[in-house]
């Protein structure tokens, strides 16, 4: 794709969202609606601005990227070797998918009462919360993932004098990586609101508290421009890391799912 | 190894006339280890309750008729959710999915609302709605929505052309080819949608029990929290664990099932 | 090359539902010497590819013996090349790449199991295609690379599964003569399992005839080589030898 065509598309992308914007920004003042229910445009701008200005802004969008980044790498960095090991024999794979089933959908936001008693209110906690979503999911899709892999492709690695090591890396992790990404696309997006749950329950700084804050003052415009930033940063880390990488995997090697 | 064989023989026959059993017997192992941990292990009780404790609390809340009740109010969200969430996903869906200027319009929209996230809406919906039912009806209707649209959106797009045009050529008229090609051959994408839809709806649910809610397992779990009842709140885990499963297996897949495999329309 | 030998070769399977053993290949006794182009053919579910799995290692035999270059069979190894009926060409590497996985797990440095890889495709005239990713070939030509990336290891035996099954027809005979042209240059040891009559008869100097799990002929196949199909399809001692192949095939 060309520059320009994706200067184009970007364009294509935001002129909707912009149309909103100039809908709301009618709406507000002529309905002159209470700023206590929903805010004007001009007022969440500047509490934007400010947020920026006084460094608020960049405390919460840090602490919280910190927590979920931290979660998700440590979570991955245990799922997938236990994902694989577990996928290599079809008896086990097949033993421990109702339990991975199990947890997978206890993951998240149910282990928030358990992880604040356990923890306490804070860092701890929320990690546990972000590193359980995250965890249970890629270890389901990573032994999902090396179960869709034909037998005839381990057969031929072995065969052309692959040891298991060699096994691991050339084939059963390239091979599962498709489902892998799949997985921490999906579980980054359980953890993500379990992150922003646990922000507003168990901490005093992040974005969940930030929204959680200004509702206890009805800073309506405050909570909208936290949600703005909330979809914005989510949508970035979709568009610019997770589909990319899913598309280079499954596309370029031509793995249908 | 020999003697291992009638063992293995025994197994296949017992789980081929019993499925569930495969579901089951995974869980053995770790009841008998998390028991273990509990009598043996260095937490104490209040810390790291036994699997006996919860089986206890657990006939106590069902005596007292709370968990019964919770769980009905926990349910009845979660259906009602999920049917408002289908009747604007479905038509927004087929919409978007049939016209390329109603995707150019929505599509950024719905994807941008969809970044925002169920939960981060809690704090401005309290200040408009107060802590209640509509607070929660509305972040399940939220998050059933989106998975709808997006999988209709796909169904909608996978649907042969040449189907399209063999309707068109047998004389139909274009709001009977919508209902009799393009939404059953929707209808597997449309259920996996509203499969995925309700795994994030339960998900928001507990959340927004916890948050704003007066009744309901999350509910239950965070008053057990803050009561300190680590026992309770287990329970409520287990709870939610087993009725998700119960809908997501024996309900939402087999319909995914019936519908996907029986065409031979594979949705993965 | 080394030779090829099955002693009483048996395998037999357990299952769990009706709780006894069933034997799906007995007494299988078949000897491939060093530089012969062995077919093994016979109908679905005669056993033939158990065979080809247990020689190349991929399951366990029950009974018997698996000797190549007198050394028993122990698991997959790369004394045995293998070619699959699916190809099973690694789709995250490129046709180098997999041509080269062989010398790679050798040990072979970068550069040097490059230069191997290029060899041997420009052998089957596959140089352009080095860079490509397999999903973006045709069928044929994904057969070709898995037929080099057997070569391309050097193995003592060449086991073939049917490999051509999954090829148009047109391919596959072109295929085969490209196939007969690199056996006659290089004289590896093949056991080619199919379930086509010609193809077993136009490729081997010896087609096995397979039936229930057991040898029900070993017909020797003297035809000159070169072998092209245009001259073939015509010759008489082809026709009446695939003629046999075939009624033995048909009584199993």
């Amino acid at each position: 794709m060309g520059r320009s065509s994706r200067i184009l598309e970007t364009m294509k992308f935001i002129a909707p969202l912009a149309f909103l914007v100039v809908v709301w920004a009618i709406v507000v003042p002529v309905f002159q609606v209470n700023p206590q229910i929903f805010p004007s445009v001009p007022a969440v701008f500047r509490a934007g601005l400010d947020s920026i200005l006084n460094g608020t802004l960049i405390v919460h969008v840090g602490a919280s990227m910190g927590r979920v980044i931290l979660g998700t790498v440590l979570a991955v960095l245990v799922a997938v070797p236990l994902g694989i090991l577990m996928g290599i024999s079809k008896g086990v794979s097949d033993f421990l998918t109702p339990l991975l089933r199990f947890f997978s959908v206890l993951a998240g936001i149910a282990w928030i009462p358990l992880a604040t008693l356990w923890f306490g209110y804070g860092f701890g906690a929320i990690i546990f919360v972000i590193f359980n979503g995250v965890f249970f999911i890629v270890v389901y899709n990573t032994l999902l993932g090396v179960s869709t892999i034909p037998l005839s492709l381990r057969n031929a690695a072995a065969s052309l004098g692959a040891g298991p090591w060699a096994l691991f890396t050339e084939v059963l992790l390239p091979g599962a990586l498709p489902n892998i990404v799949t997985g921490i696309r999906t579980g980054l997006g359980f953890a993500w609101r379990g992150l922003i749950a646990a922000e507003m329950i168990a901490t005093n700084v992040g974005l969940g508290y930030m929204l959680f804050v200004a509702r206890d003052f009805y800073q309506t415009e405050v909570i909208v421009f936290g949600m703005i930033v909330i979809g914005v940063l989510w949508l970035l880390i979709d568009r610019l890391v997770l589909a990319p990488l899913e598309r280079a995997t499954v596309e370029r090697w031509g793995l249908v799912r | 190894m020999n003697a291992l064989l009638p063992l293995w023989a025994f197994w296949a026959r017992a789980t081929k006339q019993f499925p569930v059993l495969q579901t089951l017997a995974p869980f053995v192992p770790v009841v008998l280890l998390w028991q273990a941990v509990a009598s043996w292990g260095p937490f104490p009780p209040a810390f790291f309750p036994s699997p006996m404790d919860v089986v206890r609390n657990f006939q106590m809340l069902m005596y007292k008729g709370i968990l019964p009740e919770y769980l009905g109010d926990s349910v009845a969200r979660l259906a009602a959710g999920a049917a408002v969430g289908m009747a604007i996903g479905i038509p927004l869906g087929l919409l978007i999915g049939l016209s390329k200027r109603a995707y150019a319009a929505l599509w950024p929209i719905v994807l941008f609302f969809q970044a925002i996230g169920d939960i981060a809406w809690l704090p401005i919906l309290i200040i408009w709605f107060g802590f209640g039912l509509t607070t929660m009806a509305f972040v399940i209707v939220y998050t059933v929505v989106f998975p709808v649209i997006f999988n209709t959106v796909l169904g909608v797009r996978s649907v042969k052309t040449d189907l399209y045009r063999a309707a068109q050529s047998l004389g139909a008229p274009p709001w009977r080819i919508l209902f009799e090609v393009v939404i059953p051959g929707a209808l597997p994408n449309i259920i996996t949608g509203l499969r995925n839809g309700l795994g994030y709806g339960w998900r928001a649910l507990i959340a927004a029990e916890m948050i704003v809610g007066t009744s309901g397992i999350g509910f239950m779990m965070f008053d057990a929290r803050r009561a300190g009842s680590v026992t309770e709140i287990v329970l409520g885990m287990i709870v939610l664990g087993i009725l998700w499963y119960i809908v997501d297996a024996w309900v939402l897949a087999p319909i995914e099932r019936a519908t996907g495999r029986r065409w031979g329309l594979v949705t993965q | 090359m080394k030779n090829l030998s099955l002693k009483s070769l048996s395998k037999t399977y357990f299952d769990p539902y009706a709780g006894s053993h069933y034997t799906a290949l007995h007494d299988i006794t078949l000897d491939v010497p060093a530089g012969e182009f062995v077919s093994v053919v016979g109908p679905s579910g005669c056993g033939k590819s158990t065979i080809l799995n247990m020689v190349a290692g991929f399951i366990p035999h029950s009974g018997g013996e698996i000797l190549v270059g007198g050394q028993p069979v122990k698991g997959p190894g790369p004394d045995r090349g293998v070619v699959f009926q699916s190809f099973a060409l690694f789709p995250w590497k490129t046709v180098l790449e997999n041509v080269g996985f062989g010398p790679k797990m050798r040990g072979v440095p970068k550069a040097e199991r490059d230069e191997i890889a290029r060899e041997y495709l420009a052998m089957a005239g596959l140089s352009h295609a080095a860079d490509r990713y397999p999903n973006e070939l045709s069928g044929g030509m994904q057969q070709r690379v898995g037929v080099v990336r057997a070569l391309a290891n050097k193995p003592d035996v060449l086991l073939m599964d049917e490999p051509f099954a999954s090829v148009d027809a047109q391919t596959r005979m072109t295929l085969q003569e490209e196939l007969t042209r690199i056996w006659e240059e290089r004289r590896p040891t093949v056991l080619f399992i199919t379930h086509d009559v010609p193809e077993a008869v136009f490729l081997a100097n010896r087609v096995v005839v397979l039936s229930k799990g057991h040898v029900l002929a070993d017909v020797p196949v003297p035809l000159a080589r070169p072998r092209v199909w245009d001259k073939l399809v015509e010759d008489e001692e082809f026709k009446d030898l695939s003629n046999k192949v075939l009624a033995l095939v048909r009584s199993a």
